[in-house]
């Protein structure tokens, strides 16, 4: 019997020495699954608030901190006013005061190039967009091999542009030195801050000259594009810094790349359908489809007809392959403005509409003898 | 009767292949002894901006002479390629843009601290170390300023006081020792680098973490591990967009230079046999010539 509890003691002795030195690695553990891609950063995972936020975590609600440790996931669509209007960046305050960020104007910028996700490359499903640091660590040097601390999160994000445009890494451009004697205060707003961004004007048309023999010009209605067939800013410049605007000492590598860009549209047109020898014309439907969206289809967007641009279909020239309800005796005139009078209403569309061309009026000389428009109609006006 | 040409031919060819059979005999010499979770730093050139805080952080952590911290970003210093001196263990380098991009490249500078260092081999009093945790530490009260040292580094690191005509040091990068194997903090630099170009941590990890962010990112960088292999392997590891010798890293074996002149040393002295050899055919030779006098003196008298 005291040989027995001997043991036992020891035994427990052994445990409470072993227990503390177990992490969560090794414990095997259903609500732990080894996930080979966390496996990185389950060993080194030592306490429970480095993956939860609430102390005490249940199966329903096990209250994650949301990191995207592999590859970047965004949720939902936010407006450039959604966010704050500036962003006091004062937790690393340290030789310097702390960053006065113009968000608004950041965000404004982001729109025209790619959107929010162009610096937050997270959001939780919900659309919440959390903080950087509740991923990136506030600690001085970087802690984590698989991320960035906070410090080298924000410069990192901001550099990438910032150097690009304005060819130099002054760190004086964000921060305001702390000089000796004085703590760190918040710095003066910059002239900026509270300024949209000047909505931008476009050259209506662009004409490229290339090295292409069979068609040298290259002609880019920009006013098409976006006034016409309703494209994004961020469709065309997605991804875009500032710099390709406010650098002025740009190259020409740093234009638009037109291949991908134009392609990722018009990639299964032929060469010829952009080169050119004379400059082309902008786009007219009457020219392109063969009738004119004058005068009832003029307010007709695009993609009623035509889809997404990314997914253009060309529908046939029938007025029925769109209106499928007009079959005979369906239409209703009226919609076009022109109630038809009794005599008028049980004549078949192309007695007046001769060969079914709609873009142009109708002739009353083929039925009357003396010519009757304009001055009678065949029905009452609206 | 041994002319004093043939003389120098026997005992030349013998001394020759007694080092040379120990060449071959110790081709893998020994390397200092290494903790299997030293140290190391991991230089991302594609990150770096270029603001050359890590230059100032390392002057002010090593009581070297420095400006305040915004003469740091003065760029004109970009002009001439720089190189670490008495007064600079790390300075940073401007390299033309990589193709398609106006962001010049970036390059620190300083001490890659070798796994099997040349200067520590050629040092011949032990000031210098290889620490087994990854620095190679410098002792001033040991060094007696032969600047060795300098000759033998294969990247020219080591700068020499030659302005105190009192007590000159040899300087250089020292990967902030005090604080990294004191108190396991990172180097000055590392914790000022504003975009985390400079990662500190086991040099095997941080091995694995070079290798993950080319394997990610082929187009961002080269696909080389400067450091990993060079001259034997240096704890501080590069990545970067291009060929290591087009930011003036010299092409090397992959075998530290120590261990070629280490090998011949320790050879020839080895079990004392070089030079045992080298008396023994000196006494045979002297030996033989006294018995010809000998004999041509009987002869004689």
């Amino acid at each position: 019997m005291r040989n027995s509890s001997i043991f036992r003691l020891l035994f427990i002795g052994l445990f409470l020495i072993a227990a503390p030195n177990w992490t969560l690695g090794q414990i095997v553990d259903p609500l732990h699954p080894k996930d080979p891609r966390h496996a990185p950063a389950m060993e080194k995972v030592t306490t429970c608030a480095s993956c939860h936020k609430c102390d005490h975590p249940t199966q329903d609600d096990p209250c994650m901190i949301h990191c995207p440790r592999h590859g970047s996931h965004f949720y939902g669509q936010h407006e450039a006013d959604e966010g704050p209007e500036i962003v006091i960046i004062d937790q690393l305050a340290d030789l310097y005061r702390p960053v006065v960020f113009a968000h608004r104007l950041h965000a404004d910028m982001s729109n025209m190039t790619g959107g929010c996700e162009n610096c937050h490359h997270y959001s939780e499903q919900s659309g919440v967009i959390p903080p950087c640091r509740e991923c990136h660590d506030a600690a001085k040097g970087p802690v984590s091999l698989n991320q960035p601390a906070l410090k080298g999160a924000y410069h990192r994000q901001c550099m990438n542009c910032h150097r690009d445009w304005s060819h130099e890494s002054a760190c004086g451009f964000c921060h305001e030195q702390v000089h000796e004697g004085i703590g760190a205060a918040v710095a003066d707003t910059t002239d900026i801050v509270g300024i949209p961004h000047p909505i931008i004007e476009a050259v209506p048309t662009y004409t490229y000259e290339t090295s292409y023999e069979k068609g040298a010009l290259v002609t880019f209605h920009h006013n098409d594009h976006v006034d016409m067939f309703g494209l994004n800013c961020v469709d065309c410049h997605r991804g875009d810094s500032c710099s390709r605007c406010h650098d002025t000492g740009k190259s020409q590598v740093q234009r638009l790349n037109h291949l991908t860009t134009c392609c990722a549209c018009h990639g299964e047109r032929n060469c010829a359908f952009c080169h050119t020898t004379d400059p082309k014309p902008m786009f007219e439907h009457t020219h392109t489809a063969g009738w004119a969206l004058d005068p009832h289809h003029t307010d007709v967007a695009c993609n009623t007809c035509h889809g997404s641009p990314q997914d253009f279909r060309t529908p046939s020239d029938k007025c029925t392959s769109c209106h499928i309800h007009w079959e005979d005796g369906a239409f209703d005139h009226k919609v076009t403005g022109l109630v038809l009078s009794e005599d008028h209403l049980d004549l078949d569309c192309s007695d007046c509409h001769l060969e079914m061309d709609f873009g142009t009026r109708p002739s009353c000389e083929d039925c009357h003898d003396e010519p009757m428009l304009p001055d009678k109609l065949p029905g009452t006006r609206l | 009767m041994v002319s004093r040409r043939d003389f120098f031919k026997i005992t030349g060819t013998v001394a020759g292949t007694a080092a040379l059979t120990a060449v071959g005999a110790e081709a893998s010499a020994p390397h200092p002894k290494l903790d299997p979770d030293r140290f190391g730093v991991l230089t991302d050139t594609t990150l770096c901006i270029g603001c050359r805080r890590c230059e100032w952080a390392c002057a002010e952590q090593n009581d070297l002479p420095h400006g305040d911290l915004e003469s740091f970003g003065d760029t004109s210093v970009f002009d001439l390629m720089r190189r670490p001196d008495a007064e600079s263990y790390t300075v940073v380098n401007r390299y033309s843009p990589p193709a398609g991009t106006d962001q010049p490249l970036d390059v620190k500078v300083q001490c890659l601290h070798c796994e099997h260092p040349a200067c520590v081999s050629a040092c011949i009093v032990g000031a210098l170390v290889k620490s087994p945790q990854g620095p190679v530490i410098y002792d001033a009260w040991k060094c007696i300023g032969c600047r060795y040292c300098m000759i033998a580094c294969p990247f020219q690191i080591p700068a020499y006081e030659y302005a105190d005509p009192l007590t000159p040091r040899i300087m250089k990068c020292t990967m902030c020792s005090e604080r990294t194997l004191a108190e396991g903090r990172p180097p000055a630099c590392v914790e000022m680098c504003p975009p985390e170009a400079l990662v500190f941590g086991r040099r095997s990890e941080l091995l694995e973490l070079a290798h993950r962010r080319i394997m990610e990112n082929p187009d961002r960088y080269h696909p080389e591990v400067i450091g990993e292999h060079i001259a034997g392997g240096t704890s501080w590891l590069m990545i970067t967009d291009r060929p290591a010798a087009e930011i003036d890293i010299p092409e090397l074996s992959n075998e530290s230079p120590a261990v070629i002149t280490e090998t011949i040393q320790h050879g020839i002295f080895k079990g004392f046999t070089g030079p045992l050899m080298l008396f023994g055919i000196l006494g045979i030779l002297m030996k033989s010539s006294s018995d010809k006098r000998k004999e041509k003196e009987d002869e004689n008298g």
